[in-house]
């Protein structure tokens, strides 16, 4: 999507609700299929594998927050705004994929 | 432009175009002024019944073992306060005013549907009183405002009582949704020339969030409200656990509708902070970039804590820990706004008259509501609070904190709009503290009533367990709040009879609501301006009398058609012309008749029910009839030399968003019927897929496929009217009805010779929920394509008004993504699971 476009304004936070839908999806559906073993408490698979979707999401966020600062500013004004703020939408939605995934460095999965 | 008429005659020739008619007539008027104030009117009276239900709660709580009120009753007036003031006045309110302003913040006339804000009053006018005469009949629902299952299901509440709620409140959130659709396409497509977005009022960006929130929000309780009403009238199984429900779905239904809500509702109070502070710290907002920043991660972080209201369930710890951070996280982007507010005050020049007392009771109100929020966010404190009184406290400190309070400060400043007098400033000002000193003793004393243990919803309690002085406190101040609420009556009652007179832009604002006339026209502005910057009337002043004088847009009238500015949504600059629709009578008849429905299936009169459901997709299809280049909307499709074409002369007009959005509102519905497919499947502890799947594949395959061939003809023809090929139009288009009536009838039939028992089992009763959705949109498609090909073969619909196919289009897409999605989820993901 170009940087200009006005779906900028929306885009990150879209990618972050996606986000919290499969790892809230995805803790139910691996807890109900395959259990992991209680013992291994936060270094389970469904941890770790939660743990990576949050890293690949919130590194895939920071990237387009940062071609977005990067982009020369557009002679449009309306364009200039929305490159601006959605550069911050992009980082706000990198922040929020950590700051609501940072429980699953500290909590097993299916207690 | 023209500077050579006589404003006065200008006047004359407009308000006999956009002029409401008198007496009984009146109620054909679809003017957004009229519809707004009318929204805000009835929104009053509702918050008058809300508040009266409240009294009675605290009567009845003052003191120990009062005998007033019994069990049954109480129970009725909490479900009632609750379900009034949010669905009947906060709602409905908030999108009244927002009607009533928006046009006239952007610089229009009005919205772009102006039948579907007439059609969503009465929607909701009729929906309330539905509701409300439950308690009048004695047969109010006692559920709670949230109606939790299995408490509101058909064994443990049998009589009509959540029928009531269930039918009542539907009813009321199509209005909202029709609101929400009607605002955030007028946002985007009808501004004033040059108001692109980072030019675009405060207000405006908080009522666009708002709407599409609205948009996404009401939909799963829209599902939720069917599926249960069709549980208790029909039997079908969806939350009876022993049939394979489960009653934690209806939870999530409501909850993913329930915590948007709260924003929805502050999010237009919040824009209205954002209008008013400016104004009278007299300076810009300090940090207009950060502000939108905040609107927009509030109205998508909102989506993000429904499961906070669950925290008590039986949730795993790392899931509940997700939406403890994600409600901290929240508080960040409201934050923001208010240190923006703050700094705005710090930096200003602030006068603190009486719509400003307000917004101190709110910044002080809200913020300590937000802090209880947060502690409430921390699942070991809310497990020890919950279902206590410490939850009201904090509910009623964030919603009359975050919604009441700011729209007190709005309507004061408002009203000079809707009367063109100022209120008094000394009963002003004995209504806020009034309501602020009574809202605070009855709510702040109350968080200390639950941290001693009371719980909510219970009818009395036993003395000597510490509650007796708090509860008589929060009653004494309740009435204290109430005659606060009283003196701001009696003040707006009076000022319209006694307000000295306004004048111009009497609170020297910034934004182009000011400068119409005082109370404005039915037009609002005879001349269209473009707008320069973010704060037209402090970049000139003089603005308003040059719009009077038509020295702007669009000051031609005698064609005798209701036009505005179509513009981009992202620059703003000019597209084409929207002509709108006059007065008429088809929204209040479709409401009514959809009030029959309702009625009939509150009654059981099914078969009355079906027809009076055909009358008003008749009413709808006369009501799309009249549009375009019909004889009564715009037959002459001339322009003034230098302006853009009519917008159903082009491919983009308002009613190919508004389709769009619509359908978005309905994709959430059905991807929460999925969802309700899903989660049953693997949560549900009885769900019990039969070892053969009752889908007959092959045919359903086929008729897929037949689908795919209707839509891809379907665009292959859109496209060539797109290139001025208007050449067997009208052939293909009766081709492809008939085509789509054979596979909606081939779907029909597939249906009706499952084997399916929904009355049994939660398998087949989402089944045939999820194929009767279908069946309803894929019968609706070929009948909106014979009804194109019969406006193609009258002339009204061709290459020189090529505008509806591609509106059509878009339904048929949508059938067309249902079906597979559908497919996929029925059929394939059983079959690759294995069951």
């Amino acid at each position: 999507m170009r940087p200009g476009h006005p779906l900028q304004l929306a885009l990150g936070l879209i990618v972050w609700s996606l986000w919290l839908v499969a790892v809230y999806a995805g803790l139910s559906l691996g807890c109900l299929s395959v259990r992991p073993d209680a013992g291994l408490g936060v270094g389970s698979w469904l941890n770790e594998l939660l743990g990576l979707l949050t890293l690949l999401t919130a590194a895939w966020l920071f990237g387009c927050a940062w071609r977005l600062w990067r982009t020369p500013p557009p002679v449009l004004a309306a364009r200039r705004f929305v490159v601006r703020v959605g550069a911050w939408v992009h980082l706000l939605a990198a922040v929020a994929t950590l700051f609501v995934g940072l429980p699953i460095m500290a909590l097993p999965p299916c207690l | 432009m023209n500077d050579t008429r006589n404003p006065e005659r200008l006047h004359q020739d407009f308000e006999a175009v956009w002029g409401n008619p008198r007496g009984w007539r009146a109620l054909s008027a679809v003017n957004h002024s009229s519809i707004g104030l009318r929204f805000m009117v009835t929104g009053t009276l509702f918050f008058l019944i809300g508040g009266l239900l409240a009294m009675l709660l605290r009567v009845q709580l003052a003191r120990p073992d009062l005998p007033l009120i019994d069990p049954r009753t109480y129970s009725q007036l909490f479900t009632m306060h609750g379900s009034v003031m949010m669905f009947l006045f906060a709602v409905p309110m908030v999108e009244g005013l927002a009607v009533y302003l928006i046009p006239k913040m952007l610089g229009a006339r009005d919205l772009v549907f102006p039948r579907l804000s007439a059609f969503g009053y009465w929607c909701y006018l009729f929906g309330g009183v539905i509701l409300v005469s439950s308690l009048a009949l004695g047969l109010a629902p006692a559920g709670g405002w949230f109606m939790y299952v299995p408490l509101s299901g058909d064994a443990h509440s049998p009589g009509v009582n959540p029928d009531f709620w269930l039918l009542g409140i539907t009813f009321v959130e199509i209005s909202s949704v029709a609101g929400g659709i009607e605002l955030v396409v007028s946002i985007l497509r009808s501004r004033a020339p040059g108001m692109s977005l980072d030019r675009m009022p405060l207000f405006a960006w908080y009522i666009l969030v708002t709407g599409l929130m609205i948009v996404f929000g009401f939909p799963p309780l829209i599902l939720g409200s069917i599926l249960l009403e069709l549980e208790r009238a029909a039997g079908f199984a969806f939350f009876d656990v022993a049939r394979g429900g489960d009653p934690l779905l209806w939870q999530h239904l409501f909850w993913l509708f329930g915590h948007p809500e709260v924003y929805i509702i502050f999010l237009p109070a919040a824009g209205i902070v954002s209008t008013l502070l400016p104004v009278f710290a007299r300076r810009p907002a300090v940090g207009y970039r950060w502000l939108v920043l905040a609107v927009i991660g509030t109205g998508f972080l909102s989506f993000g804590l429904w499961v906070h209201h669950m925290f008590t369930v039986g949730i795993p710890l790392l899931g509940q820990a997700f939406f403890s951070a994600a409600s901290m996280l929240v508080a960040v982007p409201t934050g923001i706004q208010v240190f923006a507010w703050l700094a705005t005050l710090w930096t200003g020049r602030p006068l603190f008259n009486v719509p400003m007392l307000w917004l101190a009771g709110f910044l002080v109100i809200f913020v300590a509501g937000g802090l209880t929020g947060v502690m409430l966010a921390l699942v070991p404190f809310d497990w020890q609070v919950h279902d206590t009184h410490f939850v009201v406290a904090h509910m009623h400190y964030v919603l009359v904190g975050g919604m009441l309070f700011p729209l007190v400060a709005g309507l004061y400043y408002w009203l000079p709009h809707f009367s063109g007098r100022l209120p008094s400033a000394q009963l002003g000002r004995w209504g806020f503290w009034l309501t602020f000193v009574g809202f605070n003793a009855t709510f702040l004393v109350m968080h200390w009533t639950g941290l001693l243990g009371m719980p909510r919803r219970v009818y009395t309690y036993q003395a000597g367990l510490g509650w007796d002085l708090p509860n008589l406190v929060s009653s004494v101040g309740s009435f204290v709040m109430a005659m606060g609420v009283v003196m701001v009556l009696l003040d707006i009652g009076l000022h319209f009879r006694f307000g000295r007179r306004a004048g111009d832009n009497p609170w020297r604002a910034d934004s182009l609501e000011w400068a119409t006339a005082l109370p404005p026209a039915s037009y609002n502005f005879v001349s269209l301006p473009a707008c320069t910057g973010r704060h037209p009337l402090w970049e000139n002043p003089a603005l308003g009398r040059g719009i009077a004088e038509g020295r702007h847009g669009l000051s031609i009238v005698d064609h005798g058609r209701r036009e505005t500015w179509g513009s981009d949504p992202l620059t703003g600059q000019v597209r084409e012309i929207i002509h709108l629709p006059g007065n008429s009578w088809l929204p209040l008849y479709a409401a009514l008749v959809l009030t029959l429905v309702c009625l009939s299936l509150l009654n059981g009169a099914y078969a009355l029910a079906g027809v009076a459901a055909l009358a008003t997709l008749g009413i709808l299809l006369r009501w799309s009839w009249v549009n375009g280049a019909h004889p009564l909307a715009a037959p002459d499709e001339r322009t003034q030399p230098g302006d853009p074409p009519l917008h159903s002369r082009t491919f983009d007009g308002p009613g190919l968003w508004g389709m769009g959005t619509a359908l978005l509102a309905n994709g959430v519905l059905f991807f929460s019927l999925i969802f309700a497919w899903f989660y049953l499947w693997t949560v549900a502890p009885k769900w019990r897929p039969p070892a053969q799947s009752p889908l007959p594949e092959l045919p359903l395959l086929l008729d897929g496929l037949l689908l795919t061939a209707i839509v891809l003809g379907f665009h292959r023809l859109v496209r060539r009217l797109r290139r001025g090929e208007q050449r067997r139009l009208e052939a293909g288009l009766w081709t492809l009805a008939g085509l789509g009536l054979l596979q909606a009838a081939w779907l029909a039939r597939i249906l009706v010779a499952m084997p399916l028992a929904p009355a049994a089992s939660a398998h087949d009763a989402l089944i045939a929920t999820t194929l009767g959705y279908l069946l309803l949109h894929c019968a609706l498609a070929p009948l909106f394509s014979a009804l194109q090909a019969w406006r193609v073969c009258l002339g009204l619909v061709g290459e020189r008004a090529p505008y509806e196919p591609a509106v059509v289009l878009q339904w048929w897409d949508y059938c067309l993504l249902v079906f597979w999605v559908s497919y996929f989820a029925l059929v394939l993901f059983p079959r690759g699971i294995g069951a």
